[in-house]
């Protein structure tokens, strides 16, 4: 049990306690200041102090205590009772002072030790918070400068939307002023066809009346190539109006990107909606080629749609570098609305593709392009819950793939 | 917890005074020096600085033998309050059987008694002992000083803790005795419970008390 007992705390020896004396020099010097042969003995008697042999003799055994319990005994020859008392005072005090340093010094290894484990564990502690903090510091510089992308991007795709909305509000504005006058000048061409075959019932009663006066009159007018030619004019009149209307509906209807609401639609409407605005120019480049079956309505924001349609349209446009074939497909596989856009142009090469949906991303010349056009569409497919996906090949050509789902989940 | 030597037939208890600085635990030692008459009693070891402040502990032997000649010895420490040495403390308040809490009664000190007292209930648990059975006997030291707190009040605020109360002035020794002698009373039962004192020392806890104080039988105070 007694190992158990903290160091500073045990029994100790009567070899410990002497521990800060010289053995030789205190016994010489006991013997001296008894006048007899003296020795200091442990109480088990295995430790002698100056290793002095057994004393012969008459010889008496003084018992020296520490810590209330005997620890050795004092062996002299003496009688002299009071140098006797006065040894063991002197070897008491020595004990004491050596169990005074010995316990000190116990406790301070005990304290040290308790004091360096609790340093290490702090160590330990501050060690790994401190890696913690420099990695934190490490990825700081690359979080804040993607935070500061994100936002930007943001930033500039807000800006697209607005310059969209306001180009929307113009052309939604000017198609409303010209649908009026078109819509008069419609009705009055063809009230301009019925005047003209009234004209036409009058000619013949004219050339059958005989009147020379009238006859000739009418020859030097040449009212017979007026009343043929006259018709055709006004038919082709009536056509140019009706497109004219047309392309007003169209951008009424591609105008609607303002508009926030969700709308029933069938985007297959939307396709052609697009490929009316852009014709002038797919026209001068490409053949284009609608393969378009059945779509169910879609509840969607259709003025986006149609602004990303737009974009892929003229983007295979732009990628003809001599006259090719731009198709267009749309279906339903596994439950989503498929739209396929492909062009015959020069390809996008595999270095180029993985970047082509990145914000600024752009191969055209420094302002022609924003290099948000690819950015914006993914984006607004994204927000109905679906995709793109491209696939490309060098010189041969480029299709887009657009998955929409048929419903979409709530966000 | 106390050392059990069968072959040197000797039975160690350890007792520990702690408090915060200077609330007099080192005198409490002192006094108890003074006012004890056992049949075994040696002089106080101070491990202390030059200006007086308990360095690693004080300590003060007790003991006594039994009729059977079973040495029975206390060992009474006191810690050093200075926060600085926690380590020291937790040190001595290891294998405590019975710990004195020396609180100092003036009004100035009651943050210092607080943190001291959390202190302990900390480092008892550090050291593996069970806060909710180890025998606490709290004093209120320095009653013979103005400025502190009233007895009522301590023991309104008290009231609902464990521990025995006492009064003390450890300077004048008011106190001092009737601090040990309780908490004595408090650590009899456990140690007649691990050591069976009672059977197999014929020691009852008024003999144990009367043979540390040095008191004849049937007088206690």
């Amino acid at each position: 049990m007694e190992k158990r007992t903290d160091a500073y705390d045990r029994a100790l020896s009567l070899r410990e306690l002497f521990s800060g004396v010289m053995p030789d020099k205190l016994s010489a010097a006991l013997t001296v200041l008894l006048g007899a042969p003296t020795r200091v003995v442990s109480a088990d008697g295995a430790w002698v102090m100056g290793n002095i042999p057994p004393l012969s003799g008459n010889i008496r055994q003084v018992p020296l205590s520490h810590d209330l319990e005997i620890v050795g005994h004092l062996e002299t020859s003496t009688n002299d009772e009071a140098r006797v008392r006065a040894i063991e005072e002197i070897l008491g005090s020595l004990m004491r002072s050596g169990a005074r340093y010995f316990m000190a010094s116990e406790m301070h290894i005990k304290v040290v030790q308790t004091d360096y484990e609790e340093l290490q564990r702090k160590h330990a502690e501050l060690s790994i918070s401190e890696a913690r903090y420099k990695a934190l510091a490490e990825n700081l510089e690359q979080r804040v400068k993607e935070q500061v992308q994100t936002i930007e991007s943001a930033h500039l795709q807000l800006y697209q939307a607005e310059k969209m909305a306001s180009v929307g509000q113009l052309a939604s504005g000017v198609a409303h002023e010209i649908n009026n006058p078109i819509g008069f000048i419609r009705s009055n061409l063809s009230t301009a066809q019925f005047y003209v075959q009234k004209f036409r019932s009058v000619a013949e009663q004219v050339a059958s009346s005989g009147n020379s006066t009238l006859l000739a009159a009418w020859q030097t007018a040449d009212l017979d190539f007026v009343l043929k030619d006259f018709p055709s004019l006004l038919q082709e009149s009536v056509e140019g109006a009706d497109r004219v209307a047309r392309i007003v509906s169209d951008l009424k209807k591609f105008s609607t990107v303002d508009q926030s609401e969700d709308e029933i639609v069938d985007l297959n409407d939307n396709i052609r909606s697009a490929c009316n605005v852009a014709a002038s120019q797919i026209n001068s480049h490409a053949e284009l080629k609608l393969t378009l079956g059945e779509l169910p309505p879609l509840l969607c924001k259709a003025g986006h749609l149609n602004q990303a349609f737009l974009n892929l349209l003229l983007n295979a446009v732009q990628a003809m570098e001599e006259r090719g074939e731009i198709r267009i497909q749309s279906g339903v596989e596994n439950n989503q609305i498929v739209i396929r856009i492909s062009d015959t142009g020069r390809g996008i090469s595999p270095e180029v593709l993985p970047r082509i949906f990145d914000p600024f991303y752009t191969t055209r010349d420094v302002g022609s392009g924003t290099g948000l056009g690819l950015t914006v569409c993914r984006d607004i497919f994204t927000a109905h819950g679906g995709n793109i996906e491209v696939e490309s090949k060098l010189n041969v050509g480029t299709t887009f793939t657009i998955h929409l789902p048929l419903k979409r989940e709530k966000p | 917890m106390a050392e059990l030597d069968e072959t040197g037939r000797k039975l160690t208890l350890k007792l520990v005074y702690y408090g915060p600085a200077l609330s007099g635990k080192t005198t409490n030692l002192m006094r108890l020096h003074d006012l004890l008459f056992p049949d075994l009693k040696g002089e106080i070891m101070a491990l202390e600085t030059q200006n007086d402040r308990t360095l690693f502990f004080d300590l003060l032997p007790l003991g006594f033998r039994t009729h059977a000649d079973f040495l029975i010895k206390l060992k009474i420490y006191t810690v050093p309050g200075q926060v600085v040495h926690d380590s020291t403390r937790k040190a001595v308040l290891s294998r405590a059987d019975g710990v004195v809490f020396v609180a100092d009664s003036q009004l100035s000190q009651g943050v210092n008694n607080a943190e001291s007292f959390q202190n302990l209930e900390e480092n008892v648990r550090r050291v593996g002992l069970d806060f909710d059975t180890l025998p606490i006997v709290v004093q209120f030291n320095k009653r013979d000083l103005p400025n502190i707190l009233s007895e009522e009040e301590i023991r309104r605020r008290w009231s609902a803790a464990p521990w025995t109360l006492v009064m003390a002035s450890a300077l004048t020794g008011a106190g001092v005795r009737e601090t040990f002698v309780k908490l004595l009373e408090a650590a009899y039962p456990i140690m007649d419970k691990n050591f069976s004192l009672g059977d197999a020392h014929a020691m009852d806890m008024q003999s144990f008390i009367n043979a540390v104080t040095g008191e004849s039988i049937g007088k206690t105070d």
